[in-house]
């Protein structure tokens, strides 16, 4: 039988009235009687009502249209998928977060990673590192080796590099501020270690605007941090072409508290940012954004807020691109993103209860596309660093997810949900908004000036937190169901007690074995080439070379910019 | 009828370190500056030495720090240490933040007063304040 294919929305024109009659028929007497239990019943951190029914009416009060809102996987906007298959050919690629201790014992742990099934690497280092010290400085006393991986010198690397590069197809490296210096850094070692840097994709994440709107581990003025950021992408796009130089980590804003609007809105001005700064060297749209197309994005306990951001983030970046930019290359319009469960919505009390929690946000990240690739955090982050335990079971998460579930077997499988579309597409529409709003303040660098980023997050840290406080957000542990006594469920990981000392020794060490005037002169060339405007990553790469270590390299960029002191403006507290 | 306390309970929160993670000290300046408390942030990247000179300058009662990294067993014993060197023992020192349970007992020996850790009721931290505050009060119109 061919019979016409009626249009999705108006399937019939009875609806609205019949689910008034429905209403006032069926469920009102019934809520009458058995009243509800939360009033009102509200998103998570948008807190926007949620109707007890969605129905083909809302489609039509959102304007949702099939083919202009939807579309199909692989083709603009790409709110089912960016992938013309979505994960049918392959699943996502698996990543977890590693780093602590010395580069030797960030190799043994990124051993057993990756004997675990991983295939990419997330290396974060100390907060010495990223925010520009070496490990002998007094202002770090205490951070070594603890937040991440210690890197003071080339030899660091060197050690930490001892893997199977077979194995690892994919290192993302965290290290905002500092940027020239640690990607000069990698590409020295990868050089030592006999790497071909075309077999393996280095994704470096280079979020230096997010560190100054929510953060904090920056180091130089912003207008000098963009431009030292724009340094590195520059570098990237001409000499490695098939690397990543840029990740808008919009998991950052998220456990700043930023909700799904916010998140989209800040993340792409954000992204603008380094796209015009891009462009004015002398590179186009088509060129430039598939290189600053990367996101790392978190869904929160929120299925549905979660899911819909996922879908709008895809096309607001489309549109973005197309709108605004004028790009045409598909690879230009797609996004692609890292999609993670949050780490804020772990609990330091009943800690095994976060297992079943980091499940369901990974089953989120898949049903909303889970991206190129899903890094888990693990059960035991609110205690202390992971213990291995921790790592296996958040590395089986992602698995099950993918392998148990069914979720990645059909392309977008929960596309037409009246609920789904219509959440998607009101989150669309309110960044949009958002974004305008940010535009005309004069983009992402005047918003983070003027200290409106830092103070909307400010708000909604409190406020979120009062809905926790106040039990308007019920939540496992903390608010509900509290034991009166908590038992140590899980064992902690602990770092080497000396470990600091040893590395403190190691690069004391290096500096009086290394051939000092060469290094004076190679950091002479970095204030050079910060002075005169040139590019920083190939006198970072000359330095480091001679061992010149990451505090002296960030000192000798600090010598001509200056370090960033905002003012109560700029800080949300 | 309890008495009316002479002057607002003065408090420096404070991150130490490299420690950026500011979402807690946040929440919790929010919340202290809620019920009444006169709440001035250090900013970021502070080291022992400069929350001491900041605590006894601002002449607060209370010494808040807010840790989120790993570096607390070396920091806050030596601000303690600063804080009983400067004469200033009598200033509450709080932490707050991450702290693993076998951390507790070195911190509170080394001279922090009280530890909240990540989860911790903002009420009840009001609650606690106020009450060392009533106490203190009381203990020095004796």
């Amino acid at each position: 039988m061919n019979k016409p294919i009626k249009s999705f929305v108006v399937a019939n024109d009875n609806i609205e009235a019949e689910t008034q009659r429905w209403e006032a028929e069926t469920r009102a007497p019934f809520v009458s009687q058995h009243p509800e239990r939360r009033d009102p019943f509200v998103t998570q951190s948008l807190k926007w009502p949620i109707k007890p029914l969605y129905t083909p009416t809302d489609l039509e009060q959102v304007g949702f249209d099939y083919l202009a809102d939807c579309g199909y996987p692989g083709e603009y906007p790409y709110t089912r998928s960016t992938r013309p298959n979505g994960h049918r050919s392959d699943f996502w690629t698996m990543t977890q977060v590693t780093g602590f201790g010395k580069g030797a014992d960030w190799a043994k742990r990124a051993r057993y990673m990756l004997d675990q099934g991983l295939s990419g690497l997330i290396l974060e280092y100390d907060l010495a590192t990223t925010n520009g010290y070496d490990s002998d400085d007094p202002m770090v006393e205490g951070e070594v080796g603890r937040a991440g991986m210690a890197l003071d010198s080339l030899e660091d690397l060197e050690a930490a590099f001892d893997l199977p590069f077979d194995k690892l197809q994919y290192l993302m490296s965290v290290c905002n501020a500092p940027q020239p210096v640690n990607l000069a850094m990698i590409i020295a070692a990868l050089e030592k270690k006999g790497v071909d840097p075309k077999d393996f994709v280095l994704h470096i994440v280079n979020g230096i605007l997010i560190e100054y709107t929510c953060v904090g581990r920056y180091i130089y003025p912003p207008e000098h941090g963009l431009r030292i950021a724009t340094d590195c992408i520059e570098y990237i796009i001409r000499n490695h072409p098939n690397w990543a130089p840029l990740s808008i980590i919009s998991a950052q804003l998220q456990p700043a508290k930023a909700n799904p609007v916010q998140e989209i809105a800040f993340s792409l001005a954000i992204a603008c940012a380094y796209i015009d700064a891009t462009l004015e060297r002398g590179l186009d749209i088509d060129t430039v954004a598939p290189y600053l197309n990367h996101f790392v994005v978190n869904v929160d306990m929120d299925f549905f807020e979660g899911i819909c951001k996922f879908r709008a983030f895809r096309k607001c970046w489309a549109r973005l691109m197309k709108e605004r930019y004028g790009a045409t290359r598909p690879e230009a319009l797609k996004i692609r993103m890292m999609t993670s469960p949050t780490t804020i919505a772990l609990t330091l009390q009943q800690p095994l209860n976060n297992i079943g929690r980091l499940a369901i946000m990974a089953t989120a990240c898949a049903l909303g596309g889970a991206g190129e690739a899903m890094t888990t955090p693990l059960y035991d982050e609110a205690h202390a660093l992971p213990a291995e335990d921790a790592i296996r079971v958040g590395a089986a998460l992602q698995h099950i997810v993918a392998h148990e579930t069914g979720v990645a077997e059909t392309i977008d499988p929960l596309a037409g949900s009246y609920y789904v579309e219509t959440l998607t597409k009101q989150i669309e529409d309110a960044a949009f908004q958002e974004l305008d709003k940010i535009f005309a303040m004069g983009g992402a660098t005047k918003a983070i000036a003027q200290g409106y980023f830092q103070r909307a997050l400010g708000h909604e840290q409190y406020e979120q937190n009062k809905d926790i406080e106040e039990g308007r957000r019920k939540w496992i542990g903390v608010n509900h169901l509290r034991l009166e006594e908590e038992k140590r469920e899980i064992e902690i990981f602990r770092l080497d007690g000396n470990m600091e000392d040893e590395q403190v020794q190691k690069v004391r060490d290096l500096r009086t074995r290394r051939d000092q005037a060469a290094v004076d002169a190679a950091l002479e060339k970095v204030r050079e080439a910060a002075r005169a405007g040139d590019n920083l990553v190939p006198p970072c790469l000359e330095a480091v070379k001679v061992y010149a270590t990451h505090g002296e390299l960030c000192n000798a960029m600090r010598d001509v910019f200056g370090v960033h002191t905002p003012d109560s403006q700029m800080s949300g507290v | 009828m309890a008495a009316q306390p002479a002057r607002r309970m003065r408090v420096l929160l404070a991150k130490l370190g490299m420690d950026t993670h500011t979402v807690g000290v946040t929440v919790i300046g929010h919340a202290l500056r809620e019920a009444g408390l006169e709440v001035i942030f250090t900013g970021l990247k502070q080291t022992p030495e400069m929350v001491v000179a900041a605590a006894i300058q601002e002449d607060v009662d209370v010494v808040g720090i807010s840790t989120l990294s790993a570096g607390h067993t070396r920091s806050l014993p030596k601000l303690a240490r600063l804080l009983r060197e400067a004469g200033a023992e009598d200033k509450l020192l709080l932490a707050g933040g991450v702290v693993p349970e076998e951390d507790k007992p070195v911190l509170l020996e080394a001279g922090v007063d009280k530890i909240f850790t990540m989860g911790a009721d903002t009420r009840e931290i009001v609650r606690y304040l106020e009450e060392w505050w009533s106490e203190k009060q009381a203990a020095e119109t004796v």
